[in-house]
């Protein structure tokens, strides 16, 4: 007897299988992954589907492939479906990326990246409902917050508001009590950071929030001023954005841990990084054990460098692609320029589903780093330009 | 989200091409969103005969590059170069806030039209 499809089912219930995936965090992460794996292939092969059909760039696309909806039937063939380079949502011509018309598009976010062309993409207000409810399932499953402060150490989102970055940390805000964003117009004063962290004490638990290059800067003023803090009980250190400076040296996870564990008082378990995309609805965030568990409802799908038809094993570095079926107005099949590999064997947390860890950014790609690094060269050179001597003659 | 004008230059940016031949460019940016419009002139005798653009960024920035383009292909330099600021400003519809940088762009385009145009 055939398996009765479970988005039928739903369907047939009257409830949109993409909302009660997202709403669904949990109970999918406690699914056998053979049965997460078909619920997440229905989910994409639908979206395969919308796209295909509604979208003439993408059909064609996927024509000259000689793949057709038809050809795509289980999990283990998601492999077949074209993918978009993420380089297309910078183009001058990314407008063939909309699978729905421009008046159905609700909002536009943007990550500059550091070529200094913005990567935009566009999200419908069916694409914004699923992604506010995934964004937040995600933090309440890997972070668990509901009080506290948060000292945000970046800029607010009335700063720079079409900031995919930004909007998400500040989504976080929303969790807690009180927060307060610490970098403004492009400057960062540590002796801030630690007056309203105090000004917190035994009031509320104490998060820190920001780019990982900006929390450090805090750890190294904290190092060579010979502070030490002890935030509570509870309290995270919440990371998104890069670990590349703009001159190219990577921060070290270790070292950062180590830094948070002596000056703030925050042990590795306190400490979660964020991986996501603006251009696609993901999010892949640490759990205690610091492994990154990537959104149950979207498959990453990790390429072999040399033949990006071919997927690598688990545990080998490779081009990461996304199948994100959350992206309705534009499609969420998207072959980006990180290099990643999926960690093998189980979870030690008891969930099922892919867990990443991000190595680098391919050395093909235009981009050297995310935005924050933008803000962090800005950040250097207008301390340069304070700290010069002003005599120049 | 988009007013009428933006969704019909955008959807159909008849303007959005690259002339092999041209006389004059103008290139402007956005610090701060990092849009970007370039446009491309060909202009002979007093009169506009193409105007093509590229732009990356927002759909508004986009909308803005083929609005700008239909409005002078065609026209006298002079007659551009005489637009009040009271016209430039109705070209794009009504904007949302958060799309008002693309109307400052717009102006910038003028600006650098009457650069270029200058004798």
């Amino acid at each position: 007897m055939q398996q009765q499809s479970t988005t039928k089912t739903l369907r047939d219930l009257g409830i949109d299988p993409l909302k009660a995936a997202v709403a669904s965090v949990s109970e999918l992460y406690r699914l056998p992954q053979e049965k997460l794996d078909a619920f997440k292939a229905e989910l994409i092969i639908d979206s395969f589907r919308f796209h295909y059909e509604n979208n003439c760039y993408y059909r064609d696309a996927c024509n000259d492939k000689g793949i057709t909806p038809a050809d795509i039937r289980s999990f283990d063939e998601l492999i077949k479906i074209p993918l978009i380079p993420i380089a297309k949502f910078k183009s001058a011509s990314n407008h063939e990326l909309l699978s729905k018309p421009l008046n159905a598009i609700e909002h536009e976010m943007r990550s500059t990246g550091t070529s200094g062309v913005p990567s935009i993409s566009r999200r419908c207000s069916p694409t914004i409902d699923l992604a506010v409810s995934a964004i937040y399932a995600m933090y309440r499953e890997f972070l668990g917050i509901s009080k506290g402060a948060g000292l945000y150490v970046c800029p607010s989102t009335e700063e720079i508001p079409e900031m995919g970055m930004i909007k998400a940390l500040n989504m976080l805000a929303g969790l807690l009590d009180t927060h307060r964003f610490m970098v403004r117009e492009e400057r960062f004063i540590p002796e801030d950071a630690i007056a309203q962290l105090a000004s917190w004490e035994k009031q509320f638990t104490r998060h820190i929030i920001g780019p990982p290059f900006l929390i450090h800067r805090l750890l190294q003023f904290l190092k060579q001023t010979g502070q030490k803090l002890k935030l509570d009980n509870g309290s995270m250190v919440i990371t998104l954005g890069g670990w590349k400076r703009f001159t190219g040296q990577m921060i070290s996870r270790k070292e950062f841990a180590l830094l948070c564990d002596e000056y703030l008082g925050i042990p590795p378990c306190g400490i979660r990084d964020i991986y996501a995309l603006v251009e696609s609805n993901v999010m892949a965030i640490d759990d205690e054990h610091q492994v990154k568990h990537v959104s149950p409802y979207v498959h990453f799908s990790v390429r072999d460098m040399n033949d990006l038809s071919r997927e690598v094993p688990a545990g080998e570095h490779g081009v990461l692609a996304i199948l994100d079926p959350l992206a309705l107005a534009t499609p969420g099949m998207i072959l980006t320029e990180d290099i990643v590999s999926l960690v093998p064997g189980e979870s030690p947390s008891g969930r099922s589903g892919q867990r990443m860890e991000y190595i680098m950014r391919a050395p093909s790609s235009l981009e050297f780093g995310c935005c924050a690094v933008n803000l962090e060269r800005k950040m250097d050179e207008d301390e340069k330009a304070e700290n010069s001597c002003p005599v120049t003659a | 989200m988009f007013n009428d004008i933006i969704v019909q230059n955008f959807s159909n940016p008849t303007h959005a091409t690259e002339l092999l031949q041209s006389t004059d460019t103008i290139e402007l940016g956005n610090p701060v969103c990092g849009d970007r419009i370039k446009v491309q002139l060909n202009i002979q005798n007093g009169l506009i005969q193409q105007a093509a653009y590229a732009a990356w960024g927002c759909a508004t920035s986009l909308a803005t590059g083929n609005v700008f383009c239909k409005k002078i292909q065609g026209a006298a330099v002079v007659d551009i170069r005489n637009l009040s600021k009271e016209d430039i400003d109705k070209m794009l519809g009504e904007l949302e806030p958060a799309q008002h940088h693309c109307l400052e762009m717009l102006h910038n385009l003028f600006a650098k039209f009457q650069q270029i145009t200058h004798v």
